[in-house]
């Protein structure tokens, strides 16, 4: 076991800083409710950032990593699925890729859009298809910190995929752990720079004992997620990758109430980024049937 | 990055498996299931550890010079939970190999490791770790039970309390105030158990049989060679000793096994077939699986001979949060396994509890994390 990451991997996440710099650095006052940004996509493809996964020396590891590490920005680009997933079709797909589970395709679904593809996947097999502007009405109100749209209608022409779903559903599991992980990192290191600068009764409120059990706990998780989805990442192991899953989800769960708490009125402006991690991180608590599902997929791997 | 153990790690976990399984007696898991520190259990652990010793299992991470093999972290890691999995039938001796003798290595006089190592070695030492007082828990350096320099010798009095294996041990790891100051005015005394006007009395305990007792000194004359390092250094010492022992127990293995255990009862009883249960099992593998991933990062670290530092904290907490989950999944599936039905997963339940308080309390670990991962400035106190 050697838990370092590799040289290239640490070459592959000191581009992403350098290329990501000027974007972390950007004023959020205007940046709404979900903060795409078109230009940083642009960068990152152009860099074959999100075509890691395609090489297998790098592999589904450095892609996680990827995906883990521009999850932290305040921009969202759709890189998980991209990363993670994409080398499993083969081709050249048009980004961004978007994931549906048959029979949940009225759901709302994170970066669609027309000239998507559309990813579908479940007991009938896998198959894809670009979205046109008639299938597509996009959700500009909704609360989740990605641009989102409904699906209106599935076409019935596809271009089937011959690999399995379970496939599929691992490395969208790993996905969405990194992506957590990423996340979960980042609005606890923004809730923690809050919590220090804060004076209330004369002092930090990062001195007060009730906030500190909890943030520590909070650090408990994103570091427990962040090394399942790595370790997932490594096997792409059905179990590893629901286990993962149902992690993130979890703690997803029992850490932004907090995260958002701790910020008090700050928290619940558009003028302080958390929202952009925090209500990610909730867009992310309903994948896949959300915890229950990954649970009943973990039961079924790990005690068939 | 590489999530695979290497086929010498594999092979030593199968060596050890097949060790433990033409070893155990036939009864071994109603029979370990009272608490590492009974009288049953230290004996038969003598012999074990014999066993272990013979076939260079014992300390097989210590030093070459020192009898050990000098495998690295990763096969300490494997042998620790391998054993406790099996229900540590190494009884109260873990603790020896695991950080009594590396502090021994690290902070004892020549003399020291040459009386105080080889039955280590040999598998036929018993320590116990005279730490918390009845005013002294979480907060250690409070501690009060007094060592007065008189010559070439000390003059111990106090009392100490909820000290494992003090019953039965042979030597006591006492730390004890030399000094008014809080912290620096601590040292550490090897003191052995026989020596007069110590006295040792038992208090039953959730544990099991033997595990818990309050150890009172009277004046109790201890040369000043059996002091561990130097007057006032105890704390930097206790610091080293708590960093092995934090690692030392790989609770999360022992709740991973419980949890399969425990699934695989109720699968034969017809009764893993709703949603609830099966989703309740896999927040507890979660919780487990990430336990295990943080400790192996700290395994890592170590490994490679880097400072592993707080982020052992959030191991600890990991497992803690891991082991609760699965005593409440067996209270709440398996309620007869609190009875008497099924061993292994009582013994499971008596030693878990203890997985918050032994060896620094939960909350001294949330501390740990906030102000040295974190960053988070200090509570005033």
């Amino acid at each position: 076991m050697d838990l370092s990451l590799t040289d290239d991997q640490v070459a592959i996440l000191d581009a992403i800083d350098t290329l990501t710099r000027p974007y972390a650095g950007a004023s959020l006052h205007e940046a709404g409710f979900a903060l795409p940004d078109a230009q940083l996509d642009r960068d990152l493809a152009e860099g074959g950032f999100l075509d890691i996964g395609f090489d297998p020396d790098l592999g589904a590891v450095s892609a996680a990593l990827v995906v883990e590490r521009l999850a932290r920005l305040p921009q969202t680009v759709e890189a998980a699925a991209s990363a993670l997933i994409r080398p499993l079709l083969g081709g050249d797909l048009p980004r961004p890729l978007c994931l549906v589970e048959e029979g949940r395709t009225t759901r709302p679904i994170r970066f669609l859009r027309e000239g998507a593809t559309v990813l579908l996947v479940g007991s009938s097999g896998v198959s894809t298809f670009t979205a046109t502007a008639a299938q597509v009405r996009p959700e500009p109100e909704a609360l989740y910190g990605y641009p989102m749209a409904t699906l209106l209608t599935v076409p019935a022409e596809r271009t089937l995929h011959a690999i399995p779903a379970s496939e599929v559903l691992i490395r969208w599991r790993i996905a969405l752990a990194a992506e957590a992980a990423g996340l979960l990192a980042a609005a606890l290191d923004s809730t923690v720079a809050h919590v220090i600068d804060r004076q209330q009764f004369g002092r930090p409120l990062a001195t007060f004992q009730a906030l500190r059990h909890r943030l520590a706990q909070a650090q408990v998780r994103a570091n427990g997620v962040r090394w399942l989805a790595l370790k997932a990442a490594a096997t792409l192991d059905p179990g590893d990758a629901a286990l993962a899953a149902l992690h993130a989800q979890e703690s997803a769960r029992a850490t932004v109430y907090d995260f958002h708490q701790f910020f008090g009125a700050m928290g619940v402006t558009l003028e302080h980024p958390l929202h952009l991690w925090t209500y990610r991180l909730k867009a992310l608590i309903g994948d896949l049937r959300g915890r229950g599902g990954q649970g009943l997929a973990a039961a079924a791997a790990l005690w068939p | 990055m590489d999530f695979d153990w290497t086929d010498q790690e594999t092979a030593f976990r199968d060596r050890l498996r097949a060790l433990l399984a033409d070893t155990l007696p036939d009864d071994w898991e109603r029979f370990s299931q009272h608490g590492p520190a009974s009288p049953a259990l230290t004996r038969y652990a003598e012999s074990f550890c014999g066993t272990l010793a013979e076939q260079g299992l014992l300390i097989p991470h210590w030093p070459v010079e020192l009898g050990g093999q000098g495998l690295d972290p990763w096969h300490q890691t494997i042998l620790a939970e391998e054993m406790w999995i099996a229900g540590e039938p190494r009884g109260g001796q873990y603790m020896n190999v695991n950080w009594i003798g590396p502090t021994l290595i690290r902070y004892g006089s020549s003399d020291q490791q040459a009386r105080y190592l080889p039955p280590i070695a040999e598998g036929k030492a018993l320590w116990c770790q005279g730490f918390s007082e009845p005013g002294s828990g979480s907060d250690l350096a409070s501690l009060r039970t007094r060592a007065e320099r008189d010559g070439d010798q000390y003059r111990v009095t106090g009392q100490k309390i909820w000290t494992s294996y003090a019953g039965l041990a042979d030597t006591c790891f006492l730390v004890c105030r030399t000094s008014d100051d809080r912290k620096r005015g601590i040292s550490i005394l090897l003191v052995p158990m026989d020596t007069p006007g110590i006295t040792v009395r038992q208090i039953p305990s959730l544990i099991g049989e033997g595990d818990i007792h309050e150890v009172f000194f009277d004046d109790v004359i201890v040369p000043v060679t059996a002091r561990l390092g130097d007057e006032g250094q105890a704390w930097e010492i206790i610091g080293y000793s708590l960093t092995n022992e934090r690692l030392g127990i790989p609770r999360y293995a022992l709740a991973r096994a419980a949890l399969d255990r425990a699934v695989s009862i109720l699968k034969a009883q017809d009764e893993f077939d709703g949603e609830a249960v099966k989703i309740e099992a896999a927040h507890c593998a979660a919780l487990t699986e990430a336990a295990r991933m943080a400790s192996y990062a700290i395994v890592d670290r170590r490994a490679k001979g880097e400072a592993i530092g707080a982020e052992s904290s959030s191991a600890r907490f990991a497992t803690v949060m891991a082991e609760r989950r699965v005593c409440e999944f067996i209270v709440e599936y398996l309620p007869e396994a609190l009875a008497d039905a099924h061993p292994y997963l009582k013994m499971h339940h008596q030693r878990g509890i203890v997985a918050g308080i032994a060896a620094g309390a939960a909350e001294i670990q949330l501390n740990i994390i906030a102000t040295d991962v974190l960053k988070l400035p200090r509570e005033p106190r």
